[in-house]
């Protein structure tokens, strides 16, 4: 089951698309009947074809709510990670390769994910938007979820439902589980004082290194580096682009390290981390992350920081 | 579930109050006209309130309404059941409940119940007008309904061409339910009476100068489809009454004769279907003689039908008669009233009749000699006589001696019965109008016409029509023409009847109007047979037709499912069928290898277009150029930077290739 849901892109085919009358619907077939006992009773031919056209137009016109979803692909768009405790935002797009408009489509998420359970039942769901779907248009939309821990968070199940033309009639799809995840950060910890969260292993007391008094030289800027490194008035005198290089050797780089925080739970490690690595980072030092198993090689600039919280959200992950 | 549901806006409202307004509007002709104006009057009101953030009225004051509505009602009918006092309270109910709409499920109800209020209008008429306007108006609603599916995606325009898709859609299956469902006889619960109210029509009392008020009338009296060609018109007379009572001003039916003279056909037999409108009377009219009679219906003496109840809907039945034939002898009873007078008939009178008697002695001879009287002295026919007192055939004999078929009929039925002839008056329908569209005849209340018969030894019972002796274009032209030459102003009987219609042609525009209700007639015709008619021996008829013949209850069920779930399927197919989107390109491109495939170089699914143009080169060496030409446009138009402009050179290069 898994790998047929789990496609990069989705169509909804015959299959997947469940449909019921809803209340309104049940409401409408009573309405019918009482047409016809009206038609009966008064023998009326008229009344007769009244009634019959009703009945005939609420039968076409829950084909017409099948076909509103049927084909239409769902595809997943971007994913950026965030922070645990922060909200993550899965695009999910939705595209109609058709001539005839979808209109009024709802997207609906599954509120909580829970064990296994037929494919036309979500647990909960979540109106997350209306979407029209012109000739040939695509739309994307956010599906949110609020993040708890660190790691991989896959993308909710979707379902997209809708009740046009008349509104008698619900149909729904499937639950539609797209391969997206999203990777959460640690929640990073509140700040600390410095000296004492660079305490202990070979780096105490490099206060002053890392103030970067220390100019050790030049080198060709490389993509990655602070900007605050630049050597700016080479820059303006037309020398190309150079970074200044402070400290020397391993004095100027910072280790933020795992057993510098001895005596403190896992998790409670990870966030003091990942706050270190964003503070690093917005200093601009070069920095390293030494974890179990993982290090990070000393470094600085965004792809570097991304590498250091990608090692601490996965930490302890296989 | 937490839904983002749109909250419907003042553009809802409008949807709604234009489907409710459409639906209601037929019923100012049937219900009392303020409950129309109450239900726009909310309508209007709540759209007031949403437009101008007016007050919007409280719980308390909505169940005020509501129990307004009530007690009008109850006012009015003295009943909330039934058919009027059901349909009123429904009506002042909705329009109430356009103050309570707050969320689409309101909306959706009210909608619902609108397709009620249609249907309800139906329960006062049937008429194929009514029938479209119904159509229109289920339009409308479906329209509103799809308005609140969809709030804010589609224009109005496109709603519109939604719900009409639906609608046509619709109208195959709802064929198959109609035909196919089987109908039921009677009624589920008692119904209300029919209202009884006066209809134009002939009289079973002729006064004299009575049918004057039916010449003015084009009202359609009844349709008569032959099997077979029509009659003539001087042979199409249709006699409703027989009046054998006289009391000297007025003729009557008298009482019933019991049994009568027997008809011998003498010539072939005519077969007919006729159609009578309501006439709140229960005679029905036939083609001299009529043999045999509908079910439900009796003869009476005099060879007339009279139906089982007054005909207060349209009726249909089938009848033979003969226009050739001989009667058998008078009774006792008949004779005597055949020759029944009252002693006011005037001496004169009386005088005129006794020498032609003594002259002639035979019965026919002395009829003649009263229409030679008619024609050779100076007797009018005119729709507008002047008026007549208390012995009016003597007046008219010798005094004013202008009139129409009444008075023609009415003297010289006594002038036969005070010759000793027995005679009697005949009313009925006379003449009508063919309608060339649908090849049956229309005869309307102007063709209303009164004739004489008498008894004559030998061929029995013999129409007389003293009318054709004194206006022969009454009954070689018909009423129509004979309105018209009055109009005109022209005298009738006085020239030969080939020139009658000169000066009295109709316009073109005229001719327009009256071929285009022909037209219509036609199809309210068809409207009757297939709508208002169309009832468990009809169903039987068209089942009988398509070869089943005896088809159970549930055969019949089952038969109706599989036809309209096979459409349905049919449907479902066709409607998934939903075309992918190709650009243009693509477009051009397929057309392409539809013409290479013609050519035996079908495209392999997964061949590329160089691929295939490769191959398609080395089969048709000769048109290496075009087909290069159009590859290389193609991926310049898709997937090149050439986009558009490149599309045209492709367009062209295709349409070349052959």
């Amino acid at each position: 089951m898994a790998s047929a849901m789990e496609d990069d892109v989705v169509t909804l085919d015959r299959r997947s698309i469940y449909i019921l009358p809803t209340r309104a619907g049940i409401v409408f077939t009573g309405l019918l009947f009482v047409l016809l006992v009206a038609a009966i009773n008064y023998s009326n031919g008229l009344a007769y074809g009244l009634t019959f056209l009703l009945a005939a137009v609420a039968l076409v016109a829950l084909l017409y709510t099948h076909r509103n979803l049927h084909r239409v692909r769902i595809s997943a768009g971007n994913a950026p990670p965030v922070f645990a405790g922060e909200v993550a935002s899965f695009e999910v797009c939705l595209s109609n390769s058709g001539q005839t408009p979808r209109v009024a489509l709802r997207v609906e998420q599954e509120e909580a994910r829970s064990g296994a359970r037929p494919p036309w039942r979500m647990a909960g769901r979540m109106q997350v938007a209306r979407v029209h779907l012109g000739d040939g248009e695509t739309t994307c939309v956010t599906v949110s979820l609020p993040t708890l821990r660190r790691g991989y968070l896959h993308a909710p199940a979707i379902s997209l439902s809708t009740e046009f033309p008349l509104g008698i009639a619900h149909a729904w799809s499937r639950r539609v589980m797209l391969p997206t995840r999203i990777l959460v950060y640690p929640r990073p910890a509140p700040p600390r004082p410095r000296l004492a969260a660079y305490g202990g292993g070979e780096q105490a007391g490099t206060a002053a290194a890392r103030g970067g008094d220390d100019f050790a030289g030049l080198r060709e800027y490389a993509r990655g580096d602070s900007l605050r490194h630049v050597h700016w008035k080479a820059v303006a005198r037309g020398q190309g682009w150079l970074t200044k290089e402070f400290g020397g050797g391993s004095l100027g780089v910072q280790w933020l390290d795992w057993d510098a925080l001895e005596g403190l739970e896992v998790e409670v490690r990870l966030s003091v981390l990942t706050r270190w690595v964003l503070d690093a980072e917005q200093v601009g030092e070069l920095y390293g992350l030494r974890l179990p198993g993982k290090i990070v090689e000393p470094g600085s600039g965004e792809a570097h920081r991304d590498c250091c919280l990608i090692a601490l959200a996965l930490f302890g992950e296989s | 579930m937490r839904a983002l549901e749109p909250v419907p806006d003042r553009a809802a409202l409008l949807s709604l109050a234009v489907a409710g307004t459409i639906a209601v509007a037929p019923y100012a002709l049937e219900l009392p006209i303020w409950l129309v104006l109450l239900f726009l009057a909310f309508a209007l009101w709540r759209y007031a309130i949403e437009r101008w953030s007016l007050y919007h009225p409280g719980r308390t004051l909505r169940y005020a309404l509501t129990g307004l509505a009530v007690v009008l009602t109850f006012q009015q009918y003295h009943t909330l059941l039934g058919r009027d006092a059901g349909l009123m309270l429904l009506i002042a109910l909705l329009g109430v409940k356009f103050l309570e709409l707050k969320r689409y499920r309101d909306y959706r109800v009210s909608a619902f119940l609108f397709y009620l209020v249609i249907l309800g209008a139906f329960l006062y008429e049937q008429s194929l007008a009514l029938g479209l306007y119904a159509l229109v108006a289920v339009l409308a609603n479906t329209a509103a309904l799809v308005h609140f599916a969809a709030p804010d995606e589609l224009s109005p325009g496109a709603r519109l061409r939604l719900a009409s898709g639906l609608i046509v859609r619709a109208l195959p299956l709802m064929l198959l339910l109609y035909f196919l469902f089987p109908r039921l006889h009677g009624a589920l619960w008692a119904l209300p009476d029919k209202s009884s109210h006066a209809l134009t029509g002939l009289d079973d009392t002729m006064q004299l100068g009575d049918i004057n008020h039916l010449a003015e009338s084009s009202d359609l009296a009844m349709r008569v489809t032959f099997e077979g060609e029509i009659p003539a018109r001087r042979d199409r007379y249709f006699r409703a009454l027989v009046l054998w009572e006289t009391d000297g001003r007025s003729w009557r039916r008298g009482p019933a004769l019991g049994d009568t003279a027997e008809m011998v056909p003498r010539g072939p037999p005519w077969r007919y279907e006729v159609v009578l409108e309501p006439s709140n009377r229960r005679w029905l009219p036939a083609l001299d003689l009529p043999f045999g009679q509908p079910p439900q219906a009796r003869v009476r003496a005099g060879f007339t039908l009279e139906h089982r109840e007054a005909v207060r809907e349209r009726l249909r039945y089938t009848l033979t008669s003969f226009m050739r034939y001989t009667t058998g002898e008078l009774t006792e009873r008949e004779r005597a009233a055949a020759l029944q007078l009252p002693d006011t008939i005037s001496p004169r009178t009386r005088a005129l009749a006794k020498e032609w008697a003594t002259e002639h002695g035979d019965a026919r001879e002395i009829a003649n000699a009263a229409l030679t009287l008619f024609r050779r002295e100076a007797f009018f026919y005119t729709l507008t006589p002047p008026p007549l007192g208390a012995d009016p055939v003597d007046e008219f004999l010798f005094g004013t001696r202008r009139g129409f078929c009444e008075h023609y009929a009415a003297a010289f039925v006594t002038l036969m019965r005070a010759a000793g002839v027995p005679a009697r008056v005949v009313t009925g329908y006379q003449g009508g109008e063919v309608n060339e569209a649908g090849g049956y005849l229309m005869l309307r209340q102007q063709d209303a016409h009164a004739w004489a018969e008498v008894w004559i030894a030998g061929t029995g019972w013999t129409r007389l029509d003293p009318t054709a002796a004194i206006a022969p274009e009454r009954v070689e032209l018909g009423s129509e023409a004979v309105r018209r030459m009055a109009a005109a102003g022209r005298p009738l009987g006085v020239g030969p009847i080939a020139d009658s219609l000169q000066g009295i042609e109709i316009g073109i525009f005229e001719r327009g109007w009256l071929t285009t209700r022909l037209y219509w007639d036609l199809a309210s015709l068809g409207w009757y047979r297939w709508v208002t008619d169309f009832g468990p021996e009809r169903q039987r008829e068209l089942l009988a037709a398509l070869g089943l013949e005896r088809v159970s209850l549930r055969g019949l069920l089952s038969l109706m499912l599989a036809a309209v779930l096979a459409v349905a399927l049919i449907y479902a197919l066709w409607l998934a069928r939903n075309r992918e989107r190709l650009d243009p390109a693509q477009r051009a491109y397929a057309r392409f290898c539809r013409k290479l495939a013609r050519a035996g170089l079908a495209r392999a699914p997964a061949e590329g277009p160089v691929a295939l143009a490769e191959r398609a080169m080395a089969h048709l060496p000769d048109k290496r150029a075009a087909i290069d030409a159009i590859t290389s446009s193609y991926i310049a138009a898709r997937y090149g930077s050439g986009g558009r402009i490149a599309l045209s050179p492709l367009r062209r290069a295709v349409r070349a290739f052959r």
